[in-house]
């Protein structure tokens, strides 16, 4: 049987004395999986790409690479010798050689891994052409941060770790960006975790992601199931998405599951958790889980509206005073002003039911 | 930190230490016998030597402050005549070393001395001295000091005004102030870490002199120690001035180490546009023009035609000179000890770099101390040190004695200028270093770089101009060396500086001038070599 | 960037090799060599030992430097030292250096004890060379009687008119020495105030520049060796230098007493001397009248031994003058730590 690609088990990572991760256990089975690692700034992110790179020790668990334990409590393999590349957020080129030169010290590398492209490809798949010749410091952040990229891509790694790749990128390139590297990895199976504050670039980039929060990694899943079935209240939180509101278990038996609310009335759905009949939990209610009908006899205030292009953001207000929020595509001719009265469909039906 | 270990910490560790080894045995080697010095220091010498060193100090710092910091207003923002050229000019004050700038000062105002010539030169016949000004060992001091040392503050201060982020003095105007209010309410405080740098060299320099004071019969808290360990074998009297005298250091080497970091705060390293000088007209431009020239006639022409006149004058002690060997020896010195301070410097700021250890850190700052400590003091512990050694080691392992392999040899000069000035060549590549993110060189690693591989290919090329710029300033160190020289050299051994010396002790300063004069030449070259880097405006 | 190492490891490998090529000049052994620790910087010393070695064979090594400092290192190095001779211009250094137990017998050979006056050698060392520490006046002002005395320049009559040299300085320490072998303590103190009290500047500048300042008009007295004088008559320090000089007057003190105060410069040989044979060989040499000869021409100081005329420019000063061979030199070493103490106490 193969060994899994990357295993970390039971890893403890250190940032600093007050910051660390403690006890993360995370397996990349096969070649060519892309995770991507979700959480905060200043969660240590940064801490368990450095780790894994091998530029910070490993303060307890183990870190095993194709089989090969290349961090432990007291085993650090040198960087140098675990074929492991990374891109980091800040500038990190080599100032004294120009763009052209930095990119091809990666493909010095000697090892066996195949890659197809040549550094004149990549310059134009990173939009880099016209600053060949130029030197670090001559560049933008994000130029600099896609030339990174393409050296540590030539120098053909067994392991890409990339910290925040996107960060400095402008949108309308980001998307493009995200698309074409997600491609080539995938083309040349290259394994490859990336750390980003972005969720959306997370669950497009991921084949699986992981969510950090407060000193640990708190579910570790294929990004639908993370953003419709989070595992706790505060990767739900983290998210951010929508709010929590107060319902009592109506019935659990049948294969829809019924639930209650004092203004909305009868949410019907699928529980994630499950739940005893007439306990009050809480239900994540996110923008998209509520449908817009003027027709409805379900009406709620309007408290504030927000234009997101495609969406309108509308909060509206329940009796209980908790504020909902809601999407309505930005073509809608009817728009509601504030304190006007908005209806929603019924009955209720949201596939995932999201409880705490 | 057991995982960590490697070559490059070792090295790391082990430079400093061994720098730092004399330096500890000064003190060290205090706890044994004791004489009578202190008594008669007490009473009569003690408060008298510490009022010398405070008032060449105090004047040293207050001319060198003045010179190096006015010359540096002119030069960085504005244009007159001759800015060009005083530009790069004054820093050749560099190449006259405080002791020859005593000699030419002397000879020029003694009585019928060159002054003297001149006046009954063009005036015929009279009696002239009385009209010469004549002035003391410790005024004579200080002038020599600070003429040869101005230029640190001079370097710095205008790098400082260089690199400025905007035209301090269009802000001024802006703001609605005077030239003159500008300069004392933003330009100078705005370059006040770069000046505290450059004024603290100048007071440890000024602390540690031995050849000018000497010359002038000036008893300092240097040629107290010296006199207490040396002359009188009174071992708890120079321990006792060295921890004043390390009290001094210790304070100035704390302001400066602040002052780096406040320097480094205000010069932004990306988007700098040279300033646009302004133009001085009339009488203001007269004056800037006056000043600079004045300064570098003081400072560089005087003491050269000095010697050149006497060298001219006297064309017979030319013949005494063996030119060649002298050339060789002193070239020999600047190779060698040039050679392995930047080799140990760059393996031991990298070491410090892999390891990011406390200790280690706090040790090379300890021993780049010794740059502090007065050569002459440091020649001499040397001296103890190894002999000390060498018996200890025949006595336990009945080794063979070593000491003629260190003392009295191109070795142990060498060994000795490393210690004094590892501090010049540390600081200097580490300067470069800083300029190089620690991520560049994880990257390095992540790109496959073995840490030997990472230095070769990354650091050193980048640090190309940071290497010639710490080879020409020990160079120019050790062309000017003269109290270590003096008692650790081989036998038949002469470098310019102890030939000058010889000649200025047999009172023969017309045969210093010949010397002195090759030595000023190969340390202008020197400073010509790097000027453009020093005066980089980029 | 293999090319940047291998340049680099190139660069390295030359500088050890440099380097251990000059550790093998540098200890490269002659087996027929002797060497000198000099405090004494004269050229013309170097002349007389390639003399030494065309008509020896025997090398002579030298290394010059500050007094103590070279005392330092040989005492360090210890019976590792690879010095035989140790050389100085002051009596009482000789002395100290002696009573530390760091010279051996052997250098008044019996050969240089039938020359050298008893009162200029020891056991342990002989004198090369005789300098007398005078009084200079300026004929123009003053006019000295014959009987005139070191003791009599603190005569309140001279206030302000006198110049001499610093305290640290070893001649006047040697000086006040044999003052206070003579007169005692006390009465030092007392002359010593005196003479601060007469001082017409502060000290400042070396025996020359005292010479520079009666020809000057400055003071009328000053008190230096005799060969500074001749040194500026020589022109070997320009026309102008060799003008001044005339325009002063020299003046052996004490004729009616003990004697102008002498100085010698001098040599011993070390207790681990490796090469003693050839110091004794070398101190002989230098007291054979041919380097008798060349001494006193280059340096002007007095020569040691009889049979050879101290140079005219010195000698037109008169050589029958009455020397101090009284205060044995010996003693000015014992007595320097005093004259420095009196010196100081007295704001010299």
């Amino acid at each position: 049987m193969n060994p899994n690609f990357l295993e970390i088990k039971n890893a403890t990572f250190v940032a600093s004395e007050k910051n660390k991760i403690n006890n993360v256990s995370l397996t990349i089975k096969e070649k060519g999986e892309i995770v991507c690692l979700l959480g905060p700034s200043g969660v240590g992110k940064t801490t368990i790409l450095r780790t894994i790179a091998g530029l910070q020790e490993l303060k307890s668990g183990q870190i095993n690479l194709k089989g090969k334990t290349i961090s432990s409590e007291n085993f650090n393999l040198e960087p140098e010798k675990r074929n492991i590349a990374m891109c980091f957020q800040d500038n990190s080129l080599f100032p004294h050689f120009n763009v052209m030169e930095n990119i091809n010290i990666g493909a010095k590398r000697k090892n066996g891994s195949k890659f197809n492209y040549s550094d004149k490809d990549l310059i134009k798949i990173l939009h880099l052409d016209g600053v060949q010749e130029k030197y670090p410091h001559q560049i933008s952040s994000g130029e600099a941060q896609r030339v990174s990229l393409a050296r540590s891509l030539l120098s053909r790694p067994d392991l890409l770790l990339l910290d925040e790749p996107f960060a400095n990128i402008d949108t309308s390139l980001k998307e493009e960006l995200q698309k074409k590297i997600k491609d080539i990895l995938k083309e040349f199976n290259i394994t490859t975790i990336i750390v980003t504050h972005d969720s959306y670039e997370a669950f497009f980039m991921g084949d699986k992601c992981g969510i950090l929060l407060d000193q640990s990694l708190k579910q570790y899943d294929e990004p639908y199931n993370i953003h419709h079935e989070p595992n706790s209240l505060e990767v739900a939180k983290f998210l951010n998405r929508g709010v929590f509101v107060d319902v009592k278990v109506v019935e659990t038996d049948c294969a829809v599951h019924s639930l209650s609310h004092p203004t909305l009335g009868e949410i019907r759905g699928k529980l994630v958790n499950n739940f005893p009949v007439g306990t009050t939990v809480k239900l994540l209610l996110q923008p998209e889980d509520l449908r817009h009908d003027d027709q409805s006899k379900l009406k709620l205030e309007v408290i504030d509206r927000k234009f997101r292009g495609t969406n309108f953001i509308y909060t509206l207000k329940t009796s209980s005073d908790e504020k909902i929020p809601v999407f309505v595509h930005s073509h809608h001719i009817h728009q509601h002003e504030k304190s006007e009265k908005f209806g929603i469909k019924t009955p209720i039906f949201i596939d995932h039911l999201v409880c705490f | 930190m057991i995982k960590r270990i490697n070559f490059w910490v070792i090295f790391a560790f082990l430079v400093p230490l061994l720098v730092a080894i004399p330096i500890f045995t000064v003190f060290l080697s205090f706890f044994d016998t004791t004489g009578n010095y202190l008594d008669l220091l007490k009473d009569t010498f003690l408060l008298k030597y510490l009022s010398n060193s405070f008032l060449i100090l105090l004047g040293v710092l207050s001319l060198t402050f003045i010179f190096g910091v006015t010359s540096a207003y002119f030069v960085s923002f504005y244009k007159f005549p001759g800015v060009n050229f005083f530009k790069w000019a004054l820093i050749l004050s560099f190449a006259v070393p405080a002791y020859i700038y005593a000699y030419s000062l002397v000879a020029f105002f003694e009585n019928y001395g060159t002054a003297f010539s001149i006046l009954t030169y063009l005036f015929g016949e009279g009696d002239y001295n009385k009209n010469i000004p004549k002035f003391d060992g410790l005024i004579g001091s200080m002038f020599s000091i600070s003429f040869s040392l101005f230029g640190y503050v001079y370097v710095l201060t205008r790098a400082s005004f260089v690199f400025q982020s905007h035209n301090l003095i269009e802000v001024g105007k802006n703001l609605g102030l005077s030239s003159y209010e500008s300069f004392f309410k933003i330009i100078l405080p705005s370059a006040r870490p770069a000046i505290v740098v450059g004024l603290s060299l100048v007071a440890m320099e000024t602390l540690s002199d031995f050849g000018t004071v000497d010359f002038f019969s000036i008893s300092t808290l240097t040629t107290a120690i010296y006199n207490a360990w040396i002359s009188f074998d009174d071992l708890t009297t120079a321990n006792q001035l060295s921890f004043v005298l390390l009290f001094f250091i210790l304070l100035l080497f704390i302001l400066e180490n602040l002052s780096r970091k406040g320097a480094k705060y205000h010069q932004n390293s990306k988007g700098n546009k040279p300033i646009p000088k302004i133009q001085l007209v009339g009488g203001k431009s007269i004056l800037a023009t006056c000043f600079c020239s004045i300064l570098f006639f003081c400072s560089f022409v005087f003491p050269v035609s000095q010697m050149t006149y006497w060298t001219i004058k006297f064309p017979k002690y030319f013949q005494d000179i063996n030119f060649w060997s002298l050339n060789m020896n002193t070239l020999l010195l600047v190779f060698l000890s040039s050679l392995f301070l930047i080799i140990f410097s760059f393996m031991t700021n990298y070491g410090n770099r892999v390891s990011k250890n406390k200790l280690i850190s706090y040790l090379s700052t300890f021993s780049v101390s010794g740059y502090a400590l007065p050569g002459i003091i440091l020649a001499v512990a040397f001296i103890t040190f190894i002999s000390w050694f060498s018996d200890f080691l025949s006595s336990i392992f009945g080794f063979n004695s070593f000491k003629n392999v260190f003392i009295g040899s191109v070795v142990g000069l060498v060994i000795a200028y490393f210690v004094r000035f590892f501090s010049l060549s540390y600081n200097g590549i580490k300067s470069g270093y800083s300029k190089i993110n620690n991520s560049i060189d994880e990257n390095a690693y992540l790109l496959g770089y073995s840490k030997l591989k990472t230095f070769s290919t990354i650091h050193l090329p980048y640090l190309k101009t940071n290497i010639l710029l710490v080879g020409v300033l020990i160079a120019l160190e050790i062309i000017k060396e003269l109290p270590i020289t003096l008692i650790l050299r081989p036998f038949n051994f002469e470098t310019f500086a102890t030939k000058a010396y010889s000649y200025a002790a047999q009172d023969l300063l017309e045969a210093a001038a010949f010397p002195s004069l090759c030595l000023i030449i190969w340390a202008s070259i020197f400073i010509l070599f790097i000027s453009k880097y020093i005066l980089s405006e980029k | 960037m293999e090319k940047t190492m291998n340049k680099l490891i190139r660069v390295i490998g030359l500088g050890i090799v440099g380097l251990f090529s000059t550790l093998l000049v540098a200890n490269s052994v002659f087996a027929n060599e002797v060497n000198v620790f000099s405090a004494r910087h004269y050229d013309s010393d170097v002349q007389l030992y390639e003399k030494f070695t065309a008509k020896t064979g025997i090398k002579v090594n030298v290394v010059s430097g500050k007094d103590k400092a070279l005392q330092k290192r040989i005492k360090e190095e210890g019976k590792d030292s690879k010095a035989d001779i140790y050389i100085t211009a002051d009596a009482g250094r000789l002395g100290a250096f002696q009573a530390e137990g760091m010279f051996q017998k052997g250098a008044s050979s019996a050969a240089l004890k039938k020359v050298v006056p008893a009162n200029f050698r020891s056991p342990y060392w002989v004198g090369i060379a005789k300098r007398a520490r005078i009084i200079y006046y300026n004929p123009k002002t003053v006019n000295p009687s014959w009987n005139m005395s070191y003791e009599d320049l603190a005569d309140p009559k001279y206030k302000g008119r006198v110049v001499i040299r610093k305290s640290s300085n070893i001649y006047n320490q040697s000086l006040v020495a044999s003052l206070i072998k003579n007169n005692g303590e006390k009465k030092t103190a007392a002359w010593a105030k005196g003479m601060v009290n007469n001082f017409a500047r502060k000290p400042t500048g070396n025996d020359r520049a005292q010479i520079l300042a009666v020809a000057a008009g400055e003071a009328d007295w000053a008190v230096a060796n005799t060969y500074y004088l001749a040194l500026m008559l020589s022109g070997k320090k320009g026309a102008e230098q060799q003008a001044a000089a005339k325009k002063v007057m020299p003046f052996f003190p004490n004729q009616d007493g003990r004697g102008t105060h002498m100085n010698i410069s001098g040599g011993g040989i070390l207790k681990h001397a490796p090469n003693k044979a050839n110091a004794v060989k070398l101190l002989e040499f230098l007291l054979t009248p041919e380097a008798q000869q060349h001494i006193v021409n280059n340096t002007f100081e007095y020569p040691m031994i009889p049979g050879v005329e101290a140079n005219k420019l010195i000698a037109q000063f008169g050589l029958d003058f009455k020397q101090d061979l009284k205060t044995k030199v010996s003693n000015y070493g014992k007595l320097q730590a005093k004259a420095l103490k009196v010196m100081n106490e007295a704001g010299w």
